[in-house]
């Protein structure tokens, strides 16, 4: 009695007071093998613990927890437990005490009264009326094993099958956990002999909630859990509880196990799904890697930031804006997207990739005319090298692209030079591809014609030569 | 990409149209008030700052405050602004340094809260993650998911902006 007190004070200080639970319904149940059957649908949250169960059966589809008052009084512990049973229980309390003796046994006589085991049995039909309807079974699977392994220390497998037995058993009921809880609640009930045929398959079940489950019955689990494995649980059950998570994973296998990693789910989702849109948008997007592609990322929008920047500068109509904006430039620009160079000396920049050795006469002409131009006015100057075909583009892509197209296109690589004393960062080539590039892309020009106003006579001279 | 793209913003609530007009209106405004060819590297440091800035400024008004770059890129701008203005008040100026102070605190403290909830995720992005951060406006207080949709709206405004000025640099220059 007093054990029984005591569990029934701890199990009620770790839940809240609910419907008790019709033992003899849950036999009768049991009995007639249809654990999903709700036999008794009326409802009555006042009667005394007669009708528990079938108020229990009533609610577990429909009925929400606020209807469930619990009329169990957590203060008649003390000798009033045991008679509780004889009082509550109703016609069925012989075969309930059988079963309920036979838990005892198994626990090692750790209540050594039958009405121990009956008031442990109450419990744990509070403890599975607590809570929602699907968390029933959990109530049950958490606190058959909380009385069981706080009455005893005994491990026996029959105690694993009892334990299992009044387990869970329906993780893929999720749905319908009360109608699983039912089942579990006749199945601990009928301990070895109300097994069910599902009995077999309960064992790894014991903690293995619903995936539904709430927040209170994952703790009913994670209690019975540790009590359990306190009790010196036999293999099986640490077998059990590590074959769980498998078997979990194995029976949801869509989806997730807890909001934890659904969200983290959801969340890998949506941002791969930002990836591939990124993907679309950014050229050069055939990498696999994400890291990689948010490198590639990274570079382009530096690159369109620097663009802008110099179109900004373009519009300044003076190459001689260009030397301050040049030197801060580089702390602002892309990383290999621009090569900039902060040197003050007015060397032909020929190249960052020594590809200015395939510049021939022409090209240096237009150079020095790109150079004059650009002091009077930037404008005229892009006009300029857009009429001749050539393009403003970032040294680094410039080498990239030549050395990959060197053969076949044999790009001249015109280094604009700024004779006001500092390194014009755009490095001027012809395009006569459409490069896929888009960098490249922004600032070739397709040189459709070369007809611009006769600036470069040797080009002039090309055409003219080419025509007939 | 051919350099004579027909210009498809007749639609005119499109983000090119809008930006479009906003930006030539500016640049309207600004050479109207100086003239083109000073010969002085600081002023011409100051008009590629003008213009440079009327470009963010009508490109974030274009999208208005739909995105939370553009947000922080009004809110920056803005800041600065009446920073530079009152800077000859150090009262203001100094109100204004701790409000940018305060939610610069505040960002670095959410991007380190960002960081480590999404560090334990994707631990290998942090660190573009932060790039993209730096880079992206009021990037540093949003996390990767975020972030990336941003970023994706970001890098497309950026390529409307490029394309309408290099061919306001083309009809400019003619």
């Amino acid at each position: 009695m007093q054990p029984c007190s005591r569990e029934m004070q701890a199990i009620n200080s770790l839940l809240n007071p609910t419907q008790q639970i019709p033992l003899h319904d849950l036999q009768s149940n049991g009995n007639s093998n249809s654990h999903q059957q709700i036999q008794n649908p009326h409802f009555d949250p006042t009667s005394s613990h007669d009708d528990f169960l079938e108020q229990m059966l009533s609610t577990l589809p429909s009925c929400s927890l606020s209807d469930l008052k619990s009329p169990w009084n957590p203060t008649k512990s003390d000798e009033t437990c045991p008679p509780n049973p004889d009082n509550n229980v109703g016609f069925h309390y012989d075969e309930i005490l059988a079963t309920k003796l036979r838990q005892h046994q198994i626990n090692g006589g750790g209540g050594s009264s039958p009405a121990t085991a009956a008031m442990k049995m109450m419990m744990q039909q509070q403890m599975m009326l607590e809570g929602r309807a699907t968390a029933f079974g959990r109530g049950v699977g958490g606190g058959l094993t909380m009385p069981l392994s706080l009455g005893s220390g005994a491990a026996g497998s029959h105690h694993n099958d009892i334990v299992d037995g009044s387990s869970f058993k329906s993780p893929n009921n999720q749905d319908h956990g009360g109608e699983g809880s039912v089942q579990a609640l006749y199945n601990g009930f009928g301990g070895g002999s109300l097994h069910g045929t599902n009995q077999s398959s309960n064992r790894p079940q014991h903690l293995n909630h619903p995936q539904g489950g709430t927040m209170q019955a994952q703790n009913f689990g994670a209690i019975a859990g540790t009590v359990i494995k306190q009790s010196q649980a036999s293999g099986s059950i640490t077998g059990g509880t590590a074959a769980q998570p498998k078997q979990r994973v194995r029976a949801r296998r869509g989806q997730a196990t807890d909001p934890h990693s659904i969200a983290e789910r959801l969340r890998r989702e949506r941002i791969a799904e930002r990836m591939k849109a990124l993907q679309e948008l950014v050229p050069n997007a055939n990498k696999t890697d994400k890291a990689s592609m948010l490198d590639e990322i990274i570079d382009y929008v530096k690159f369109l930031q620097l663009q802008v920047k110099v179109l900004s500068m373009s519009r300044l109509g003076g190459a001689a804006a260009v030397a301050p904006l040049v030197a801060h430039i580089p702390s602002e620009g892309g990383g290999d997207f621009i090569q900039m160079s902060t040197d003050g000396g007015s060397l032909p920049r020929n190249s960052n990739g020594n590809h200015t050795s395939s510049s021939n006469d022409s090209l240096t002409v237009t150079e020095q005319q790109v150079a004059k131009l650009m002091e009077e006015d930037m404008g005229s100057a892009m006009q300029y090298l857009q009429g001749k075909g050539l393009c403003l583009m970032p040294i680094s892509l410039a080498t990239a692209i030549s050395t990959v197209t060197c053969q076949s296109r044999n790009p001249m690589i015109n280094n604009a030079n700024q004779n006001n004393g500092s390194s014009n960062h755009p490095l001027l080539q012809s395009s006569g591809e459409g490069s896929s590039s888009p960098s490249m892309s922004v600032l070739t020009v397709q040189s459709a014609t070369m007809g611009n106003g006769g600036v470069d006579g040797s080009v002039k001279d090309a055409a003219s030569v080419s025509k007939p | 990409m051919s350099p004579m793209n027909n210009p498809q913003d007749l639609n005119p609530s499109s983000l090119k149209s809008r930006f479009t007009t906003r930006f030539l209106r500016a640049l309207t405004k600004i050479n109207g008030q100086k003239p083109i060819s000073s010969s002085s590297p600081r002023e011409m440091f100051q008009r590629y700052r003008r213009i440079k800035v009327a470009a963010d400024k009508s490109m974030a008004w274009s999208v208005r405050s739909r995105r939370t770059w553009s947000r922080a890129m009004l809110w920056k701008l803005r800041s600065r602004y009446s920073c530079r203005q009152a800077s000859s008040s150090r009262r203001s100026s100094v109100r204004t340094s701790t409000i940018i102070k305060s939610r610069q605190a505040k960002t670095s403290h959410e991007k380190e809260n960002k960081n480590t909830t999404t560090g334990q995720d994707e631990v290998g992005f942090v660190v573009q993650a932060d790039k993209l951060r730096k880079l992206v406006p009021g990037g540093e207080a949003m996390d990767l998911c975020n972030l990336l949709g941003e970023t994706a709206h970001y890098i497309k405004c950026l390529t409307t902006q490029v394309q309408v000025m290099r061919k306001i640099a083309h009809f400019y220059s003619l």
